[in-house]
C-alpha cells in the first residue's frame, strides 16, 4: 500500500505492507530513532509524536491510516545547533535524567504548548500523565515547561 | 573580569548546575541508546524459558526449530561450559548458584534453557514454539515462610530447608538489654516485591568476532565491567577478550547490575551464527516477568527503651524472599539486617536475616538494596516506641542518633555525620512544630524517616576501585576517561565537573568517555551510591596529576618551582604573587613544543580504606563514608475512601557537598516519587509463581499526577574524604519514605500501618479495627 507521509516538513513517499505502526515507519523505514518505545501498548508515552498538531502514540497508530498526513518527531525541533525553547528548558532545569521518556516528554510538551501557549502548572500536569518518567524528573519537567511557554510568550 | 570570571558557569565548575554534559543528544533524540542498534544483517534473539515453577528437564529438542527458515543460530547448556555465575563470589562463594543456561532442573516460570536467534523477531518467537523440552513437573513452593519448612520441596540441593543464606547480626547482650527497659514492643511488617521497570527495557547487542576470536557487547547497564567478569568467567575467556561498551542506558535502578542469561546468550548466539550481531531486547512483558524483582520481606522487630528514650536493644528476624538464585542476595540482606547502626546509637542489637529460596522469578538488587524494606519497619517501629513512652518522635530520634567523628557497636567508623542537622533542619522547614499532633480534626497528620547510606561496599569484588584517566592534548582539550557507567544520574557530567575544576580549566574542554571495557580504567559499577564518592576521588587524582605535569614543564621553562603554581580558571598563576604566569592554552603549547614533546597523561585510582565485615556478627567498617538523611510527609486521610493524599514530602541530606545542586536535587526528587509508588501502588502481583501484572496498565508506576509538592535541603558536611567532601547520595532519600507517610497517617487519624502498599482497602480496614477497639 502506497502512502504519503510529511514528516518533520518532508514529504515521504512509503510502501507499506499495511500493518506496520507509525512508530516502525519512524523508526525503522525513515530512521528516526528520537521516537522510543517502551511498551508498545499505548501505556508510556515514550513514542509520542504530533499528526496534524496533535500529540498521538505512535505505538498504536496504523501507519497507513496517516496518508496525506503530517507528522512531526523530536528531530524536527531543533534547526541546527539551535534547541528549540522546550528542549532548551528540558536542559537548563535538569528534566533529564536517562533521556529515555524525554523525547516524548518533549513531544507531548510541544503538543500542549502549540494549543495552549500558557497552561497553568495543573494543565501541565494533567496534560503529561500520559507520560512516564521512571527516573521521575518529573518536577523537574513542569518547571521546564512552563519555564519553555513563557520564553515562546515573550 | 574577575566578576565575570566567578559568574561563569563553566569556569569553576564544582558547586554550580552545569548542565548535562550528554544532555543535548538527549534533548534531540540523537544519542543512540543500545535500543537503536541496528546493525547490518542483524539477528534478533529470544531466551528459551521454562513455562513451569519447578521442574526437572528430560530432554530438549531444537531440531524443528533449527530447521524453520530465517534461524540462524539455536544455543543450550550443551553448547555451554556450564559455569555458574553470581554476584557476591568473594565472601559468599556457596551464593553462586545460576547457569546461563540450565541443563537439568527449572527453578521457576521463565528460567533460562537457551536461546534462538533468527532474522526478524517473529521467526525467533515462532522458532520458540518448535522447541519440545520434555519435563518432569516437581512440587514447586512459592512462599518464603511455606520453602523453610522441611516437608517444602527443595529447590537447591546445596542447602537445607531452602535457606540460601543466613546473615546473623548479634551485639551486646540484646536479652539484658530487653530486661533493663521500661517499655517493650514487638511489630511485625509485610513489604511487597516491585520492579525496576526502567523506560529502556534490558537490551543488548553481541557480535563475535571470528578471526580474532573476541566478543563485543553493547549493552544498557550500570555495571559494564561486572558483565565482562561474568562473561569471561562462563565463556573461559581472557578479560582482554571481552568488549563491554555500555551505551547511553535508559534506566538502570539496580536491575542492570548484573550479567543476565539474555547477555551471555547475544554473544553465544552470534558466535554459532558466524559472527552475525545478535540483538536481545525484551518487551515490556518480559521485563516484569523475567527480570530481577526486590525481595519481599517480613521484618519483625522487638525492642525495648527506657522512659527517658534511651533504645535499650532491638531484636528481630527477617526473611527474605530470594526466588530461584542468589543474585545480589547478600548484600540485599546485608542492607536490611546492618544498616541501622549507621542510624542509631544501640548497643544491643540481635537481628537475624534469612534469604530463602522459592519457585518465583530472582529476587536482587533494587534502589536502596534491603533498606528499603527495613527503612519502612525500623523508622515506623521507631515512632510506635516513641509514641509508647509518650516521648516526641523528633525527641526520641536525636537522643538515639549517631553523630560525627564515631565508631559504632559494629565498628563502623563514622567521620562526617550530619543526621543531627538533617533533623534540625527538614523539622523547621515543615513546620513540625506547629503541625505534629495538631491537625487531626481535618485528618491531617505529619511523621518523620530518617535513613543512612553506604558509599560502595567492597562486597562484589572485596575491592571497590575505580580509575580515571585525563589525556590533555596540544591545543588543551581535554579528553576525560572514567570507568563510572552513567544510567541517567548524570555521572559523567559530575566527574567532569571535577576534572575541570581541579585542573582549573573551561568544564567545555572536556569530552567524556565512560564505561566501555576496552578503553577506560576498570571501576566496579553505578550501585550502592559509590560514584561520586569514588569514581570522583578517582578523577581527582587523575586530574591532580595531569595539572601536576603541565606545572612542572611551566616551571622548569620559566625557572621556578612547580610547586608555587597553580592553575585556577583557565591561567597558570603564581601562588606566591597571586601573579599569571601564563594562559592554560599556552601551558599545553608548551608541553607540546619542540623541546618537551611531553603527553599530559593523568591517572587515578581509588579503593576507599574500610575494614571487611565479619558476615558471622555483622562487624566491620563497610564504607569510606556514610551519607545521612531526615525526611517529613504531611498527608490527608479521606476516611470515607481510604485515600491517602501526599500535601508535601521534605528532605534534608547530608550530601556532603553538591557538586552539581541540580543533579543531587534530581536525585532526591526521583528516591522521593520511587518510594512513593512503592508506598502507595507498586506491587509485583504473583500468582503460582507467574506474574500477574506484568504491564504498566497493571502494575501502577507514579505518574505526572501523582507527584506533591517536594522540598530538597542539603546540608553540607564536607566529607574529610570526599571529593570536594562530596558523598553519594543516590538511594538514601528512598529509604525512609514509607515510613515518614505511615507515621504521618497515625498522626491523622491514629491507624498504624504495617503491610506495604498502602491501598485504600487497608486503610479502610484499619480504620474500622479502630472503631471497634474505641466502642
Ligand atoms: S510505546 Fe507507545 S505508549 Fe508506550
Ligand atoms: S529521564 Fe529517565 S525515564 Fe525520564
Amino acid at each position: 500500500m502506497k502512502i504519503t507521509l510529511t514528516v518533520n516538513g518532508k514529504q515521504h513517499e512509503l510502501d507499506l505492507n499495511g500493518n506496520e505502526t507509525l512508530l516502525e515507519v519512524i523508526r525503522d523505514h525513515l530512521k528516526l530513532t528520537g521516537t522510543k518505545s517502551s511498551c508498545d501498548e499505548a501505556e508510556c508515552g515514550s513514542c509520542t509524536v504530533i499528526i496534524n498538531g496533535r500529540s498521538a502514540l505512535s505505538c498504536i497508530t496504523i501507519a497507513c491510516d496517516c496518508d496525506g498526513f503530517s507528522v512531526e518527531t523530536i528531530e524536527g525541533l531543533s534547526s541546527g545547533e539551535e534547541l528549540h525553547p522546550i528542549q532548551q528548558a528540558f536542559l537548563d532545569k535538569g528534566a533529564v535524567q536517562c533521556g529515555f521518556c524525554t523525547p516524548g516528554m518533549i513531544m507531548s510538551s510541544k503538543a500542549l504548548l502549540d494549543n495552549n501557549p500558557r497552561p497553568s502548572k495543573e494543565e501541565i500536569k494533567k496534560s503529561l500523565d500520559g507520560n512516564l518518567c521512571r527516573c521521575a524528573c518529573y518536577q523537574k519537567i513542569f518547571e521546564a515547561v512552563y519555564t519553555a511557554a513563557d520564553k515562546m510568550a515573550k | 573580569m574577575a566578576e565575570n570570571k566567578k559568574d561563569n558557569l563553566y569556569l569553576n565548575p564544582v558547586g554550580k548546575n552545569v548542565p548535562r554534559i550528554d544532555g543535548r543528544g538527549l534533548v534531540t533524540g540523537q544519542t543512540k541508546f543500545t535500543y537503536d542498534i541496528k546493525l547490518p544483517n542483524m539477528l534478533y534473539g529470544k531466551m528459551i524459558r521454562s513455562p513451569h515453577p519447578h521442574a526437572l528437564i528430560k530432554n530438549i529438542d531444537t531440531s524443528k526449530a533449527q530447521k524453520l527458515p530465517g534461524v540462524k543460530a539455536i544455543v543450550t547448556a550443551a553448547d555451554t561450559e556450564n559455569i555458574k555465575f553470581g554476584s557476591n563470589e568473594f565472601f559468599f562463594p556457596h551464593t553462586v548458584d545460576q547457569l546461563p543456561f540450565e541443563s537439568e532442573k527449572v527453578r521457576y516460570i521463565g528460567d533460562e534453557i537457551g536461546a534462538v536467534a533468527a532474522v526478524d523477531e517473529e521467526t525467533a518467537v515462532a522458532a520458540l514454539k518448535l522447541i519440545d523440552v520434555e519435563y518432569e513437573i516437581l512440587p514447586a513452593v512459592f512462599d518464603a515462610v511455606e520453602a523453610m519448612k522441611p516437608t517444602s520441596p527443595s529447590i537447591h540441593s546445596h542447602v537445607r530447608n531452602n535457606i540460601g543464606l543466613i546473615l546473623p547480626v548479634n551485639f551486646g547482650n540484646s536479652e539484658r538489654g530487653l530486661r533493663e527497659s521500661d517499655y517493650i514492643r514487638e511489630d511485625i511488617f509485610y513489604t511487597q516485591s516491585a520492579a525496576h521497570a526502567c523506560m529502556e527495557t534490558h537490551v543488548c547487542v553481541g557480535q563475535w568476532e571470528e578471526f580474532s576470536n573476541k566478543i563485543t557487547l553493547w549493552i544498557s547497564h550500570q555495571a559494564p565491567f561486572k558483565v565482562r567478569e561474568a562473561l569471561a568467567k562462563c565463556l573461559k575467556m581472557n578479560l582482554n577478550s571481552i568488549r563491554v561498551i555500555k551505551m547511553a542506558s535508559g534506566g538502570g535502578f539496580g536491575g542492570k547490575l548484573e550479567m543476565l542469561p539474555m547477555d551471555f546468550a547475544a554473544c553465544l548466539l552470534s558466535k554459532k551464527a558466524s559472527g552475525l550481531p545478535v540483538k536481545m531486547c525484551y518487551t515490556r512483558e518480559e521485563e516484569f516477568s523475567f527480570s530481577r524483582r526486590k525481595h519481599n520481606m517480613i521484618y519483625k522487630l522487638r525492642s525495648g527503651v527506657k522512659k527517658d528514650g534511651t533504645i535499650m536493644a532491638i531484636t528481630g528476624e527477617v526473611i527474605a524472599d530470594g526466588g530461584a538464585y542468589c543474585s545480589y542476595g547478600p548484600t540485599v540482606l546485608a542492607a536490611a539486617t546492618m544498616r541501622i547502626f549507621m542510624v542509631y546509637n544501640i548497643k544491643n542489637l540481635k537481628i537475624s536475616g534469612y534469604r530463602v529460596y522459592t519457585n518465583t522469578p530472582i529476587s536482587g538488587a533494587i534502589r536502596g538494596f534491603g533498606g528499603v524494606q527495613s527503612g519502612f519497619s525500623i523508622e515506623s517501629h521507631m515512632d510506635m516506641l516513641a509514641d509508647g513512652i509518650g516521648m516526641d518522635p523528633i525527641e526520641f530520634r536525636l537522643k538515639n542518633i549517631t553523630g560525627p567523628n564515631m565508631v559504632t557497636t559494629n565498628k563502623m567508623i563514622i567521620s562526617s555525620n550530619g543526621l543531627r542537622e538533617c533533623i534540625e533542619k527538614v523539622t523547621e522547614a515543615c513546620d513540625w512544630k506547629n503541625k505534629y499532633r495538631k491537625q487531626s480534626h481535618i485528618c491531617r497528620g505529619i511523621g518523620i524517616g530518617i535513613a543512612a547510606d553506604v558509599m560502595g561496599s567492597k562486597m562484589y569484588k572485596s575491592h571497590e576501585s575505580a580509575g580515571s584517566i585525563i589525556k590533555i592534548e596540544e591545543d588543551g582539550s581535554v579528553y576525560l576517561f572514567t570507568g563510572a557507567a552513567d544510567t541517567g544520574q548524570g555521572s559523567n557530567t559530575v566527574l567532569s565537573q571535577i576534572a575541570a575544576h581541579e585542573l582549573g580549566v573551561d568544564f567545555n574542554r572536556i569530552k567524556c568517555t565512560s564505561a566501555d571495557t576496552e578503553i577506560t580504567p576498570f571501576d566496579t559499577g553505578s550501585f550502592a551510591s559509590r560514584v561520586t564518592f569514588i569514581s570522583g576521588n578517582a578523577t581527582l587524582l587523575a586530574a591532580k596529576d595531569a595539572k601536576k605535569q603541565i606545572l612542572e614543564i611551566v616551571a622548569n621553562e620559566l625557572k621556578l618551582d612547580a610547586e608555587i603554581l597553580d592553575i585556577q580558571a583557565e591561567e597558570v598563576i603564581n601562588k606566591d604573587s597571586g601573579s599569571v604566569v601564563m594562559t592554560f592554552s599556552k601551558a599545553l603549547e608548551l608541553c607540546y613544543s619542540f623541546n618537551y614533546g611531553k603527553q599530559i597523561i593523568g591517572t587515578g585510582s581509588f579503593n576507599p580504606r574500610t575494614t571487611p565485615i565479619d558476615f558471622r556478627t555483622g562487624e566491620g567498617n563497610v564504607s569510606g563514608s556514610y551519607g545521612f538523611e531526615a525526611q517529613v510527609a504531611e498527608v490527608e486521610v479521606n476516611k470515607e475512601t481510604g485515600e491517602i493524599t501526599v500535601l508535601k514530602l521534605w528532605d534534608a541530606h547530608d550530601i556532603g557537598k553538591a557538586i552539581n545542586p541540580q543533579s543531587v536535587e534530581g536525585q532526591i526528587e526521583g528516591s522521593l516519587i520511587m518510594g512513593l509508588g512503592y508506598t502507595f501502588f507498586e506491587d509485583l502481583k504473583m500468582r503460582n509463581g507467574k506474574v500477574m501484572n506484568a504491564n504498566f496498565a497493571n502494575y501502577k508506576v507514579p505518574r505526572s499526577i501523582n507527584i506533591p509538592p517536594m522540598e530538597s535541603i542539603f546540608v553540607e558536611t564536607k566529607d574529610p574524604q570526599g571529593p570536594y567532601g562530596a558523598k553519594g547520595m543516590g538511594e538514601a532519600a528512598l529509604l525512609p519514605t514509607s515510613a515518614a507517610i505511615a507515621n504521618a497517617v497515625f498522626d491523622a487519624v491514629g491507624i498504624r500501618l504495617k503491610e506495604l502498599p498502602f491501598t485504600p482497602d487497608k486503610i479502610i480496614k484499619a480504620l474500622k479495627e479502630q472503631e471497634l477497639n474505641d466502642i
